[in-house]
């Protein structure tokens, strides 16, 4: 049963959206709990691998068992659970999971009366996010790219207004990455004869470098920059994750780029090493500098905007130059730093979307000057939501502050002090966005404890959304606490060998 | 010269892509880009199938007696094949979801065209 908990992570959520796409046909009410069942399975084995990895080393799992015949090459489709992804699939389905747990209420009123296939969409979206995330071919993972990318189209048109054009303009970026990406999967091809990862990563060290293989890395590298929005290919992003309905940001904004920053990982130091970009001397200083004005773009852009989801889409950007930023450093720090962030952004911005969300639901939009009195009103989401920007900004003992403090280690030890100094700079700039809301939502109103002010009703957001709001946010802090047995136990095996020793 | 000459289709290929990315970036108008998308994706198919092919190859089916011991100087690559069969599901996947949001903006805004969308969009 162990042996086959690689592939029920991915075929949990498969099986769910095809079944919940022909209930939804038939039985409407049907299809979320088929889904919510599809996710947590889908958590339980991704948590149960996580263990067993840990333990015993990489699990690899051939689809069909075509890749146990004796051959020189292997003909089959891998799926390999390491060090570097096991964290990463049990983030994607956890938050997948608690996500459609706590949409449920949001979906029934943003998407009255059109709700029927958005579970089906959704857990179609999380299949692919897992595939990318679990696969060992770089063929397989282009196709999972595309599913994930498809579905998340047709999420991001759910939306009213300019959804459709936001959507639109993403579909047309994402194809482009895509291609970029597949052509790069050619260069690479045509040199090494080969698709699978293990093989790839077996083969290219022993060749002389090569201006084919040179080009496959920069062609699969664009690709991949354009599906995360990395800085100079962000202009999707922020149209269409506002513009979506809040239940599909809430699911896209956390998981779909950092899913995009784990495939560039795998690409830099699987398929192509740690050498192979240490010998990149030309690139690395200006991926660099792309990272630093990525980081401080997004943060200068977060100032300049009047609503709040807008503003958590530059959060996004921003911190997508972290990582990219932090695995380009190519030194032990920086890249704990990038891996640990990969799942300490996956959470916060799950749980800023949540938040935002539950604005949303009460007040109906999310521009700063409705949020007039909010701290009255809904005093559990806003405690969340001060929590969770202090997990941005790096507060301890949230997960932010260790994920920046790994950065900025791995920065002065590779003496990059421009992403220094723009990492201080996002956190100062998000300090000063927490203080404009604080300031809006308490100071803006005649204070109701005062006596003769009006006093404010309290209108706090339904139980179902609130506790998976709250839970993300207490797992900030926990993630925060268990920094060290993480690090210690998973991503030191998941950082190039070369670097810990 | 010559050896572009010998690898026209590689020639052809970057000609398409580029067409295929110009329209993509280039045009206004929504169906023109959903159009380039297809020719991108037309090129990089073409691609492809031009690293598998060989001079004179026959289809890459095994026989059992040339089972243990293929002659694999006589066959196409199968592999570049298999992977277009499930690049062009994908790109008509995408091409249908693209027409389909095309449709949906026609409705909103009765035009293709970016600048009166844009235009409609701030009012």
């Amino acid at each position: 049963m162990t042996g086959q908990l690689p592939i029920i992570v991915i075929l949990g959520p498969l099986l769910a959206a095809i079944l919940a796409a022909f209930t939804a046909w038939l039985r409407p009410k049907l299809s979320y709990p088929l889904v919510v069942l599809g996710l947590a399975i889908s958590f339980t084995a991704a948590l149960k691998l996580v263990f067993i990895v840990a333990d015993e080393g990489a699990k690899i799992y051939w689809l069909g068992n075509w890749g146990n015949q004796n051959h020189e090459f292997v003909v089959g489709i891998q799926i390999t659970v390491d060090n570097l992804n096991t964290l990463l699939l049990t983030t994607v389905s956890g938050i997948a999971l608690l996500t459609a747990l706590y949409a449920k209420r949001l979906v029934e009123t943003e998407l009255a009366g059109r709700q029927r296939y958005f579970y089906a969409l959704l857990s179609l979206l999380v299949t692919g996010l897992l595939g990318i995330s679990i696969t060992g071919d770089i063929f397989n993972l282009y196709v999972f790219l595309e599913i994930a990318a498809l579905s998340s189209y047709a999420l991001i048109a759910y939306g009213k207004g300019r959804a459709y054009m936001a959507s639109f303009n993403y579909l047309i970026m994402g194809t482009m990455g895509a291609c970029l990406y597949l052509l790069g999967v050619g260069f690479v091809f045509i040199k090494h004869g080969t698709l699978n990862i293990d093989n790839l990563s077996g083969i290219i060290p022993t060749l002389d470098p090569s201006q084919a293989l040179f080009v496959g890395f920069v062609l699969i590298l664009l690709g991949v920059w354009v599906k995360m929005a990395f800085f100079p290919f962000h202009g999707w992003l922020p149209n269409a994750y506002t513009h979506a309905p809040t239940a599909s940001a809430a699911v896209l904004a956390p998981l779909a780029t950092k899913v995009a920053v784990y495939a560039m990982l795998r690409i830099m130091f699987t398929v192509y090493s740690l050498d192979y970009i240490n010998g990149l001397t030309g690139i690395q200083p200006i991926v660099l500098y792309l990272s630093t004005a990525a980081i401080v773009m997004g943060s200068f852009f977060s100032l300049t905007q009047t609503n709040l989801k807008m503003i958590a889409c530059y959060f996004i950007i921003s911190e997508i130059g972290y990582m990219v930023g932090g695995a380009w450093l190519a030194n032990r720090p920086g890249l704990t730093g990038a891996m640990y962030h990969l799942v300490a952004d996956a959470a916060m911005t799950s749980a800023l979307f949540m938040a935002i969300g539950c604005i949303v639901y009460r007040l109906g939009q999310a521009q700063l000057d409705d949020l007039k009195g909010v701290f009255f009103k809904m005093p559990v989401t806003m405690a969340a939501f001060v929590v969770t920007m202090a997990a941005l900004i790096g507060v301890p003992p949230t997960c932010g502050f260790f994920s920046k403090w790994y950065l900025i280690q791995g920065a002065a030890e590779a003496g990059v002090w421009h992403f220094v100094a723009a990492l201080l700079l996002s956190s100062l700039v998000k300090a000063i966005i927490l203080f404009r809301i604080i300031e809006i939502g308490y100071n803006r109103v005649a204070h109701p404890a005062i006596e003769g002010n009006p006093a404010i009703p309290r209108n706090e957001a339904p139980l179902s959304m609130l506790i998976p709001t709250v839970a993300m946010t207490l797992g900030l802090i926990a993630l925060g606490l268990a920094t060290n047995t993480l690090v210690n136990t998973i991503i030191v095996n998941a950082v190039p060998a070369a670097l810990t020793q | 010269m010559e050896n572009l000459i010998a690898n026209f289709n590689y020639v052809i290929v970057v000609i398409l892509m580029m067409i295929g990315l110009w329209s993509m970036l280039a045009q206004k108008n929504l169906i023109k880009k959903c159009i380039g998308m297809a020719i991108l994706q037309t090129g990089i198919i073409l691609f492809f199938i031009s690293i598998g092919a060989k001079n004179n190859a026959l289809i890459p089916i095994l026989t059992e007696a040339a089972y243990s011991d293929p002659d694999v100087a006589t066959v196409a690559n199968p592999l570049t094949q298999i992977l277009m069969l499930t690049a062009i599901v994908v790109g008509v996947a995408t091409l249908g979801v693209g027409l389909g949001l095309a449709q949906k903006i026609y409705h909103q805004h009765s035009s293709f065209d970016e600048d009166e969308i844009l235009e409609n969009q701030r009012k």
